[in-house]
């Protein structure tokens, strides 16, 4: 599991910087779009940044499984001794790490677009952004072993994903805004623990149902 | 037998809807603030409770077929998406209707509306899944474990979008112990239209279910005959 990982890490230098590239054009869509030169507000910078997450985050998880199913390596992947729930987990993993890279390049130029300042309140994001990721890699994950075996399925996975997202997302920009404005991590449990909560919901779900979504016939 | 109780269950739906229809436009009193824009409120709170059902269906249905993977469990499952889909979607329909004049707007993105655009986006995109694929058993999986992981979804929108904002009316009962209800009339025609759609509910679902395993079963039977062909065809 974990060479698959890094395997796959290796691998995909390009698809990290795809998903840097599209972080970062949704970002500069969002200025022109909200006009943020003159507004900077700490909201909208929150909102973008999540909007570039979600969009990256797709794409990767897109990504993640496409690569093994591109030269049937699925099969062989599902006949090695490996139980499903692991290969759920390092694909996972990967997902998780190609998100991480990306979001630390968002963070930095969404600093850099929205004329923010680089303090503490970045510091703050940290948590919340991988509270996010989490969320969202487990459940895209599930996801687009699904969809990527329909026809259309590159447009289903955001159509299937993002409703379900939505409750970590309302919670991860609120958890962004506040930390931006300079609010500290302690006064805003509750939205961190919507995301807690759809964290652990979501990668054990994955876990448990990935069998299911693989599985030949 | 099954299509007697099918016909049945049709017949009464009409008799309960007459029956609905006519307590709602002449019998019962509208009430005293909201007037007339209120009488929304008794098709809306059963198309929402019916709606709801429908979506509970789906989860279990889908919890069932991954479990013993029987087709039934998967059309079951698929035909309350689709019933729910409808009535969800007249709920939203019937409820803005009634916003429009009290709150002055059709759509707010108040904690009930939003948890409930959700739920209709969810299982807007599992028929989206279950319309761009054939009915192979490894779709109605798919289709199985969306229909888990959007119930599972359900708790989380619910305590995330109630902390986010809530303006809609307290549902039935308050924390005051009062319902909102105080003409017995009111409640009489609402339960009568409870009942009503829920037996309208219950025999769309019936007949769509039907439908879905008339179909299973010829696909089923489709595979036989080719099978039965084939070996006939080797045996020459």
């Amino acid at each position: 599991m974990l060479r698959k990982d890094l395997r796959l890490e290796l691998r995909s230098g390009e698809s990290t910087l795809a998903l840097l590239a599209l972080s970062m054009l949704v970002l500069v869509v969002l200025v022109f779009a909200l006009d943020a030169g003159r507004v900077r507000s700490v909201d909208v910078a929150a909102g973008a940044l999540w909007v570039a997450m979600v969009f990256a985050g797709m794409l990767g998880a897109n990504r993640a499984l496409l690569a093994e199913r591109d030269n049937g390596a699925i099969r062989g992947l599902l006949l090695s001794p490996l139980d499903p729930g692991t290969l759920y987990a390092a694909k996972l993993a990967a997902a998780l790490i190609f998100m991480a890279v990306a979001e630390v390049g968002a963070v930095i130029l969404m600093v850099l677009f929205f004329n923010l300042e680089f303090d503490v309140s970045i510091a703050r994001l940290a948590p919340i952004l991988a509270l996010g990721a989490i969320g969202f890699s487990a459940l895209a994950t599930l996801l687009s072993a699904i969809t990527g075996r329909t026809r259309g399925g590159d447009m289903l996975l955001p159509i299937l994903a993002v409703p379900i997202f939505v409750p970590a997302l309302i919670a991860g920009v609120k958890a962004s805004a506040a930390a931006l404005a300079g609010v500290p991590l302690d006064s805003m449990g509750q939205w961190l623990k919507i995301m807690v909560a759809f964290d652990v919901l979501f990668v054990t779900a994955g876990y448990l149902l990935f069998e299911h979504v693989v599985g030949e016939n | 037998m099954n299509s007697a109780i099918r016909n049945g269950l049709g017949y009464v739906t009409l008799a309960l809807m007459i029956v609905a229809l006519f307590m709602v436009f002449d019998y019962v009193p509208p009430e005293a603030e909201q007037g007339i824009a209120q009488l929304i409120f008794y098709f809306h709170v059963p198309l929402a409770w019916v709606a709801f059902a429908s979506f509970g269906i789906v989860a279990i249905a889908g919890i069932f077929y991954l479990w013993l993977g029987d087709k039934l469990w998967d059309d079951l499952g698929y035909a309350a998406a689709e019933t729910g889909m409808v009535f969800c979607t007249l709920m939203i329909v019937a409820g803005s209707i009634w916003a429009k004049p009290i709150w002055g707007t059709w759509w707010t993105w108040d904690s009930r509306l939003t948890t409930t655009f959700i739920l209709w986006l969810m299982y807007g995109g599992y028929l989206m899944l279950r319309a761009s694929a054939d009915d192979t058993p490894q779709v109605a999986r798919f289709g199985a474990v969306i229909g888990v992981v959007a119930a599972l979804d359900v708790p989380i929108v619910i305590a995330s979008v109630r902390l986010w904002r809530t303006i809609h009316p307290a549902v039935l009962v308050t924390k005051q112990g009062g319902h909102g209800l105080e003409d017995p009339r009111m409640v009489a025609t609402l339960l009568v239209c409870l009942a009503a759609f829920t037996v309208l509910w219950a025999w769309l679902l019936m007949l769509r279910f039907t439908q879905l395993r008339t179909r299973s079963r010829m696909s089923a039977l489709a595979v036989r005959i080719a099978f039965a062909d084939a070996a006939l065809s080797d045996s020459k």
